[in-house]
């Protein structure tokens, strides 16, 4: 078994072996980099709508070259958006705008971007090795994860927010609950019931995360720019720091890496999941276990930035277990995905894993080179991209403004969104000078569909019983255990030095 | 005084009248040259609707006189219901929008969902390019229920669905209904592989899944004997499923006319398909020749080697005409509609 599978892999590396699938390679890599820089709009479900009727007609392994290579650089570019202007990336990419941003105003954009790259460059390495190796593995991985053991691990991530909170815990709670509510707008998906809709068509599913993400940190940012009338760094002096320099970082935090990749890798694993939550957990995960995280995470710590990234990366890896092992689409890009490997007539699941380990092990190989190719043109664009941080604030202001209207206007291309995110961008500033934490308003928003969806069906499937399953258990006492120490520890820091401390989204809330 | 009758101001509304007309007189047939079309989508990019469009849009391209270029925008929300509101309400009837929705166009306005602000009998319909669809019921096989006496025994079974208003959900709630289940419960909030998931780990005990998906992506679960299957409802009517052609059709379960009127209409509502849709007062030789176009585009036997790559599905179109005659005669007795509203709802099922 191991032989053969040895063989497939070696078979799949030799595959690839042709002109036209490298260029096919680059010709993706350059798609995805150009969508990771465009608009909000623009994003990968779309392209790959787009160039799923051509590529069809293609031999597959240039097809899957051009799809691949698209698809794992377009994560590892996301984060130029959050660090020079503060404005969230796609999904996947929000949370790198609590730490990426304060760096970026320190002068370290560039230092912020090359722990980026490299961090989203191993987190994709780290996520195709798992892939690598996850195929005997992945099957009974995934049935394990039932609805109430996702609703647990659901829980965790919102008690992450309440610790998270730090020096402000009330108005931590507040922001997180009325995230909560606003998740409950929209029809109902598991009674029909419709709640906050007033009969208008708009809010029939709810509030767009995207939208109130960017709504919530990009207009604060761009009036923050106007009103301080300096660039996006404080001081227009030379760029501190290098790429190199942030690439160092991302070595050093290696653990941290691994970690969060593992995070990553899970969260794409697991359906329904998705990435709105990959970036959040991780960087949760780091808030809790970084030495001296609750003194310096918020204010431009680099481990703040490296914990989402190679995360969100990894999650591409996870993505592609469950794909190409089990058939099941994790989101609407592995969808289009499944019906390109349709259309070329492999049937992705267990018999793909039979009929055509070397096709499968080829895919393995292309995430890697594409993962590290786009770190690479990550690192040649950033150099670049870095200037931009010290554009005059009057030339600035209005491109933000009109990139942040634009990336709301095409998510939907509903005219009522642009009212959407200038209130939720004038709420966001409000919030920002109150001091109510806007990340735990957003982790309460993306959790609060999922925790209702998951309790609901746990609810009606196996009535109280399922807090006594084993996994339920497990999960509920690691999530105590967790929250509990990380409370013990606030509080023993408080007591050290009450005036200093504060937690990270307080002093996002502050700060960004 | 008398007036006297002059010619002047008729002979300037005939030249005024003639300076506008040559174009819409003369130029029908050319009037796409050079023009795009936009497709509004009530969908997000990449769903299984949107490959159907993209299937369409090259021959479409390829039959309108004058080859337009023909470009497709996004508008999800409501499920459909606001790319419709927009196509109906905003949108210039020219001729250069169309819309393209799911067959929730037709049911939402008939069952008077809220947030509707259309009429679908003033919309202008150009056809679907699938309309035929075969929905199975079927549950696990270790639960043991291999004949429909074992299933009406057993009581409580977990049926598992996306959201309450889905087409899964309401075949689950109708099968449950006709067949005469005991005190079944529906379990809803998951992707369609999401309940395939919670199928084969025990946290559902059955569901409705369409023929194409059951034999397309889960066939292993037929070759491994891990489900059973009990019935199928034909989309249209008497349309026998090569695979599946002897298992009994749900409308068979039906015990009295006004149960065999609620099979009826939800066939009604999903013979519609995919609706590609223009706004009321679009100009007729518009009308004509894009409905031509898409006659051509359904009847090409290549249309049909690209939608199955794309979808994994089989055309089966509707041509404009027909769909026009199916929303005129799409079901509207309040009756059935006000017990399909309860079918297709949340509360308990109706009393037979």
């Amino acid at each position: 078994m191991e032989i053969s599978l040895f063989q497939a892999a070696f078979q799949g590396l030799l595959n690839l072996m042709q002109l036209k699938v490298f260029l096919a390679l680059l010709v993706g890599v350059g798609i995805g980099t150009f969508t990771a820089v465009a608009p909000q709009g623009l994003g990968m479900p779309l392209v790959y709508a787009m160039l799923l009727p051509v590529v069809i007609k293609w031999e597959p392994l240039t097809g899957i070259a051009l799809l691949i290579g698209a698809s794992s650089v377009s994560a590892i570019c996301a984060a130029y958006l959050p660090i020079l202007f503060g404005i969230p990336g796609g999904a996947g990419s929000q949370a790198t705008v609590l730490d990426g941003y304060p760096m970026g105003k320190r002068g370290e954009a560039r230092r912020a971007l090359g722990a980026s790259f490299m961090a989203g460059g191993m987190g994709c390495v780290i996520g195709t090795l798992t892939l690598l190796v996850a195929i005997p593995a992945a099957r009974p991985l995934i049935y394990l994860m039932g609805s109430p053991e996702l609703f647990v691990v659901m829980l965790w991530g919102l008690s992450m927010v309440a610790v998270l909170a730090g020096r402000r815990p009330i108005k931590g709670l507040i922001a997180t609950a009325f995230g909560l509510l606003l998740a409950t707008v929209g029809q109902q998906a598991q009674s029909g019931i419709m709640r906050f809709v007033f009969d208008q068509p708009y809010l029939l599913d709810g509030f767009a995360i995207s939208i109130i993400a960017l709504a919530l940190f990009g207009i604060p940012s761009a009036l923050d720019l106007a009103l301080t009338k300096l660039g996006v760094e404080q001081q227009p002096a030379p760029l501190k720091g290098s790429l190199l320099d942030g690439a160092k970082d991302t070595l050093r935090e290696w653990w941290l890496v691994v970690r969060c990749s593992f995070v990553g890798v899970w969260v794409g694993i697991v359906p329904g999941l998705g990435s709105q939550v990959v970036d959040w957990l991780a960087y949760g995960h780091a808030a809790q276990s970084c030495k001296g995280a609750k003194e310096s995470f918020g204010k431009g710590d680099v481990r703040g930035v490296i914990a989402p990234e190679s995360a969100n990366d990894a999650k591409d890896g996870g993505d592609l277990i469950t794909t190409l092992l089990l058939g099941f689409p994790q989101g609407v890009v592995t969808a289009l995905f499944i019906v390109a490997l349709l259309a070329w007539g492999f049937l992705p699941g267990p018999e793909m894993v039979k009929k055509n380990a070397d096709l499968i092990y080829s895919i393995v190989w292309i995430q890697g080179i594409a993962g590290i190719t786009g770190t690479l043109v990550g690192f040649v664009l950033s150099k670049e991209l870095a200037r931009l941080a010290q554009v005059r604030y009057s030339f600035m202001v209005p491109v933000l403004f009109i990139f942040i209207l634009m990336g709301a206007f095409s998510v939907n291309r509903d005219p009522v969104d642009l009212l959407v995110v200038v209130t939720f961008g004038i709420l966001g500033y409000f919030m920002k000078r109150g001091g109510y934490p806007r990340p735990a308003m957003i982790l309460g928003l993306v959790l609060g569909d999922l925790m209702e969806k998951y309790l609901y069906r746990s609810m009606a499937s196996y009535g109280f019983s399922w807090l006594t399953r084993p996994g339920v258990v497990v999960l509920l006492v690691l999530t105590a255990v967790s929250f509990v120490l990380t409370l013990r520890g606030r509080l023993e820091r408080k007591t050290e030095a009450e005036s200093l401390s504060g937690g990270a989204m307080a002093r996002a809330a502050d700060d960004s | 005084m008398k007036t006297r009758p002059t010619g002047w101001p008729f002979l300037v509304a005939v030249f005024a009248h003639l300076a506008v007309l040559p174009p819409l007189l003369f130029s029908q047939s050319d009037f796409y040259q050079g023009k795009t079309i936009t497709i509004i989508q009530g969908r997000e990019p990449g769903a299984l609707g949107d490959m159907r469009v993209r299937a369409v849009i090259p021959y479409l391209q390829k039959y309108i006189p004058g080859n337009p270029t023909i470009v497709t925008e996004f508008m999800p929300g409501g499920g459909g219901r606001k790319a419709t509101n927009h196509i109906y309400r905003s949108v210039r009837p020219d001729g250069l929008t169309l819309g393209n929705v799911g067959a929730g166009l037709i049911a939402n306005a008939v069952l008077g969902e809220p947030g509707v602000q259309y009429d679908i009998d003033k919309l202008i319909y150009l056809g679907s390019p699938n309309s035929a669809t075969h929905y199975i019921y079927l549950s696990r096989a270790d639960m043991g229920w291999d004949s429909l006496e074992k299933l009406r025994a057993a009581s409580g079974i977990r049926i598992g669905a996306q959201t309450v208003g889905h087409d899964i959900y309401i075949n689950g709630r109708l099968f449950a209904w006709l067949v005469g289940l005991k005190d079944p419960k529906f379990v809803t909030g998951y992707s369609g592989t999401e309940v395939d998931l919670a199928l084969m780990r025990g946290e559902v005990d059955a569901r409705a899944q369409t023929a194409a998906w059951l034999l397309h992506r889960n066939r292993d679960w037929l070759d491994k004997r891990l489900i059973n299957t009990h019935a199928i409802l034909d989309i249209p009517k008497g349309d026998k499923h090569p695979h599946f052609g002897l298992l009994p059709e749900l409308e068979s379960f039906a015990r009295s006319e006004k149960e065999r009127k609620i099979v009826q209409m939800f066939r009604a509502f999903r013979l519609a398909g995919s609706p590609y849709v223009l706004p009321p007062g679009t100009p007729k030789e518009r009308v004509e020749i894009l409905q031509q176009a898409m006659r051509k585009t359904f009847k090409d036997p290549q249309f049909e080697k690209e939608f199955e790559k794309l979808t994994g599905d089989r055309p089966t179109p509707l041509m404009p005409e027909a769909h026009q005659r199916m929303v005129k005669e799409a079901p509207r007795d309040p009756e059935v509609i006000g017990t399909f509203k309860v079918v297709a709802g949340a509360k308990t099922l109706p009393a037979r």
